[in-house]
């Protein structure tokens, strides 16, 4: 669902999305009173009316107003109460924007975030209530497996409340043009891949379309690449800077990028234009690949809705030492602030956000979720999706969200450099190495 | 006049403490922070010298002043002495000059903003004007990636600030040349001198001063420049284009490091203020020996 | 007696060279407005195969639907607001300030005029770190606050310097005699000095409303709320949004530029002394 991995170019967009609260105090906000638990008690079962912010990067338009039909929802349900939304532009949410939310005043007491190292930092800082028993509670429970808390779960307390995982970069391809190229399986090797490549370009397509402006999209997809032939650990301790990155491992596993822009594989505009750029080419075919996340769905129910298109995973790599089905992806949810006053409402507000018609709304607007709907997922792209999330053995992190955001735009930015054909895969690395050495601590 | 004491005071204030509150204030603090390890929320840790250490080993804070250089360079030509020979052109003594004016003065009237994207478009290699016109040319061969390729794209963003400031430039000298007395003109016509003698040997040297007040602004602005950079490239590609603010603005607001950003920002602010003084000082020193 | 000056000296041959070249010259520098224009009535698909052709025909409607979508009316608001407030407060502080470095002897002058002489060319990114740090301290960030003010104190000094240069000018005397008439500085400011100074507050009004009108890195910064956003950061909003579809960017941009050049049409008188006294000083 979301796309707020993604940097967009601009750097601010908050929308304080405010209605005004219920007018009148119904009885019904007595059925709060049973999720108090911990610090809720001040709050809830009573008539003081508060407000309950949730913090996230801004969604397309579809996906709020689903938003905004819960936040109906939950307001009908407890009229002491405001829900209200504090959406920032995804890039700003995700560097700058969330931290200085939680350190200011008027902190959400309920924001996105991704699992793993950013939320190990959240707990390690203060920032997020431990939700375990929560998650035990009636409109919780069940709804999810152990598998969906992975990255969730510190000293074994639970701190985040699951909604998504995402594949970040498969690659999707224009069936009509593989097959009119005579493409009649998506490639499984690098070697067929390539071989395909040479057949689209040879009929005068572009075979692989990125829009590689902000660094992440390449690099998002390269650094799937990297952990499949260096394997999942090299790259990971790299990318703690435990290890350098200019070892002879990485420049073969960057090497394959080069060979992109050495055959032309790639469009020449490569690193000169943004994400949704390199789109438009796929969209109006005249480029046959796109490397993208799961979010591509949603985007194509837009932009294309009569494509024909379908994804495979970034091919095997030839002598790779990781994991050659491995994913790369994240699983996303929400945290609760340990700050707040208002614990127990806001998992309350969660509650219905998580209920099986919410869920389906969500699903038909493009944004998948992980607890189930009321009506069972149909759209066969997104089963498939969700199918080889739930059975590949190894998840690789994105270098943005799993990772320190300085060594992912150094890491990022190498990528750019030999997709672009102005470094050596070794020239990029040494420069690479260089530009996170004052990282190290 | 020295009735009122603490009138002057009074009149100055609104001004002064606005003046300290918002700019003075803000640069007095950057200092302090560039000397601490800081994300700007969590604990401040002193760290001495060690971001200055850092910014004068960052290869890239280093090279976007390599590229401000170049930036500075080009657009003395693109925009200075573009302004000049435009100003040259549209004071000859011809009817209908003043419509030229209008036309080279409209881009100065557009946000730098709209300057940008428009040209953003005029660039884009997939429908962008420029690479249109070459192909229409027969010229395929020479259709870029204008923005995309690190040769081209510094210069690129140099043409486009030409193309918007030329004609400020150019209304500035037009101003000077306008205040030029007419017998001076009368007689070089009657001696015979062509429009060329008159640009190089009345129009150009009696307006010095202009020329130098212009280079100054060019030179200066130049560090200033940000709308350009931000929305044509952002730095990119690989740093390509990468100027101090740009780049600064990354530093503090996408990475979040606010101490490493104030030292960066205080180096600039006195690379401004020292190349600030040298203009002052070559200017001075030009006018006493140059006087007329 | 002039015109027969001027064909002894430019010749026919050089009359017809220097229209047809300059004709061509102004129109080739004019015609990325002219296709941003055009691309503005097209479809997406015609804008990336017929980039010279005329629109096939002359359509609002691109027009009117980025004027909604991108919420145009209120970024427009918010900048007149903005705009208009940052001027009125420039304009009273730049002329009492003016008044007495110019006609009040008293201490600390010369310091303050030292001040003011270094906001002159201070890029903004020297102090926006410390800036936004203490805004959000202070809570006026997303308020129309954040970006008046800053814009006044970055205003002020060019002001101050352009109005004080005009007073210098006026003659000594012609205040002594008010003061013999037992006018208060203050009454002497009033009745005085404003009138005299009406025509400098005009070049002072046009080049500073130009400045904060487009200003975008601090309106990046402060103001986050979409409400409050001025035309540039609206637009950039907009762009990021709607970045492949190129007829409502292209609609957008020349709604925002008709009105400038329209300005500049019927004042640019003024503006061109504005900004060219403005920045000579």
């Amino acid at each position: 669902m979301k796309k707020a991995i993604i940097g967009l170019a601009v750097l601010s967009s908050v929308a304080a999305l405010t209605t005004g609260c219920g007018s009148s105090n119904s009885n019904e906000n007595a059925a709060s009173g049973n999720t108090a638990s911990t610090n809720a008690g001040a709050t809830n079962g009573s008539d003081e009316k508060f407000t309950i912010r949730l913090a996230d990067g801004s969604p397309g338009d579809e996906v709020l107003s689903v938003w905004n039909k819960v936040k109906d929802m939950y307001e009908k349900a407890h009229p002491n109460v405001t829900v209200e939304f504090v959406l920032q532009d995804p890039q700003l949410y995700q560097t700058m924007g969330l931290p200085s939310l939680l350190n200011g005043e008027n902190a959400p007491d309920i924001y996105f975030e991704w699992a793993g190292d950013r939320l190990k930092t959240r707990v390690h800082d203060g920032f997020a209530a431990d939700l375990t028993s929560y998650l035990e509670q009636d409109g919780l429970k069940g709804k999810f497996s152990e598998g969906n808390f992975v990255g969730m779960v510190y000293d074994n307390k639970k701190y985040m409340i699951p909604t998504d995982s995402q594949v970040t970069n498969v690659i999707w391809y224009n069936k009509k043009i593989f097959s009119k190229v005579g493409i009649t399986q998506p490639p499984t090797t690098w070697d067929e891949f390539m071989a395909d490549c040479e057949k689209l370009k040879a009929a005068n397509y572009i075979p692989i379309t990125t829009g590689n402006k902000d660094l992440w999209t390449a690099g998002n997809w390269n650094a799937h690449l990297i952990s499949r032939v260096v394997g999942e650990q090299a790259y990971a301790d790299a990318m703690e800077l435990k290890s350098p990155f200019n070892t002879p491992e990485f420049a073969k596993a960057m090497s394959y990028m080069k060979q992109l822009w050495d055959n032309k594989y790639i469009n020449d505009s490569v690193n000169g234009i943004n994400d949704d750029e390199g789109a438009a080419l796929f969209f109006n075919e005249r480029a046959a690949m796109y490397p993208s996340g799961g979010w591509f769905v949603s985007g194509a129910k837009d932009k294309a809705p009569d494509m024909e298109y379908d994804y495979f995973n970034l091919p095997t790599m030839p002598d790779g030492k990781g994991d050659q089905g491995s994913v790369i992806g994240v699983l996303e949810g929400y945290v609760v602030n340990k700050n707040s006053k208002h614990i127990g409402a806001a998992v309350d507000y969660l509650k219905v956000l998580e209920s099986p018609e919410v869920v389906t709304m969500l699903s038909q607007a493009g944004s998948s979720m992980i607890a189930p709907g009321s009506e069972p997922e149909t759209d066969p792209t997104i089963l498939k999706l969700k199918d080889m999330m739930d059975n590949t053995k190894s998840v690789v992190s994105p270098p943005d969200t799993g990772y320190n955001l300085e060594v992912a735009d150094a890491l990022n930015s190498a990528t750019a450099e030999v997709l672009g054909g102005v470094s050596t895969p070794e020239q990029a690395l040494a420069k690479l190495d260089a530009k996170v050495a004052p990282l190290k601590k | 006049m020295h009735k009122f004491r603490l009138s002057p005071y009074l009149f100055t204030a609104p001004a002064v403490l606005l003046f300290s509150f918002t700019i003075l204030l803000p640069i007095v603090m950057t200092f302090f922070f560039s000397f601490y390890d800081w994300n700007g929320f969590g604990t401040m840790k002193f760290i001495g010298f060690d971001n200055y250490v850092r910014a004068f080993h960052d290869h890239i804070y280093l090279l976007s002043y390599w590229h401000i250089l170049i930036y500075i360079i080009l657009t003395i030509f693109l925009e200075v002495f573009a302004g000049l020979f435009l100003a040259g052109l549209i004071t000859v003594k011809l009817k209908g000059t003043s419509l030229f004016r209008v036309a080279f003065f409209t881009p100065v009237m557009l946000p730098m903003l709209v300057t940008s994207f428009m040209w953003r478009f005029v660039y884009n290699s997939d429908f962008g004007l420029l690479n249109a016109v070459l192909k229409f040319l027969h010229l395929d061969s020479w259709t870029n990636v204008w923005l995309g390729n690190p040769h081209t794209a510094l210069y690129a963003l140099c043409i486009v600030s030409g193309w918007s400031y030329a004609g400020f430039y150019m209304t500035i000298f037009y101003a000077g040349i306008q205040r030029i007395p007419n017998d001076i003109y009368e007689s070089a016509y009657l001696d015979g001198a062509t429009e060329r003698d008159i640009f190089f040997k009345i129009k150009i040297p009696m307006i010095k001063n202009l020329v130098e007040v212009a280079l100054t602004l060019c030179i200066l602005g130049g560090f200033q420049g940000f709308d350009l950079f931000y929305v044509m490239t952002n730095g990119g590609p690989y740093n390509a284009t990468e100027i101090v603010t740009t780049y600064l603005v990354k530093v503090v607001f996408t990475n979040g490091s606010i101490g490493y950003g104030s030292a960066l920002a205080v180096v600039m602010t006195l690379v401004v203020v020292g190349v600030g003084v040298v203009l002052n000082m070559l200017k001075r020193n030009g006018n006493e020996t140059l006087e007329y | 007696m002039e015109m027969s000056m001027r064909k002894s000296s430019n010749s026919a041959a050089f009359r017809l060279f220097y229209y047809v070249f300059m004709s061509v010259f102004s129109l080739v520098y004019f015609y990325p407005m002219i296709w941003m224009l055009f691309s503005s009535f097209r479809g997406n698909s015609e804008i990336f195969n017929k980039p010279f052709s005329l629109p096939a025909k002359v359509d609002f409607h691109n027009w009117s639907k980025a004027w909604q979508i991108g919420k145009m009316s209120t970024y427009v608001m918010n900048s007149v607001i903005v705009t208009s407030l940052t001027v009125v407060f420039i304009l009273l502080f730049a002329s009492l300030a003016s008044f007495a470095f110019s006609k009040l002897k008293f201490k600390g002058s010369k310091l303050m005029l030292l001040m003011f002489v270094f906001g002159l060319f201070m890029p903004m990114q020297s102090f926006f770190i410390a800036q936004n740090y203490i805004f959000d301290h202070l809570h006026i960030k997303n308020t129309y606050w954040a970006l008046i003010l800053p814009y006044v104190g970055m205003g002020l000094p060019l002001a101050i310097f352009l109005l004080k240069a005009y007073l210098d000018s006026i003659p000594k005397e012609m205040m002594e005699a008010a003061n013999i008439d037992g006018c208060g500085n203050l009454r002497l400011f009033w009745s005085i000095i404003m009138p005299l100074l009406i025509p400098s507050l005009a070049t002072v009004a046009i080049f500073s409303s130009l400045n904060s009108w487009n200003e975008l890195l601090l309106a990046l910064l402060y103001v986050q709320s979409d409400s409050l956003k001025t035309i540039p950061v609206g637009l950039l909003a907009f762009s990021s949004k709607h970045v492949t579809d190129y007829k409502l960017l292209f609609s957008a941009l020349t709604i925002i530029t008709i009105p400038m050049i329209l300005i500049y049409i019927f004042f640019h008188k003024h503006i061109v002394s504005g900004l060219t006294e403005g920045s000579l000083k």
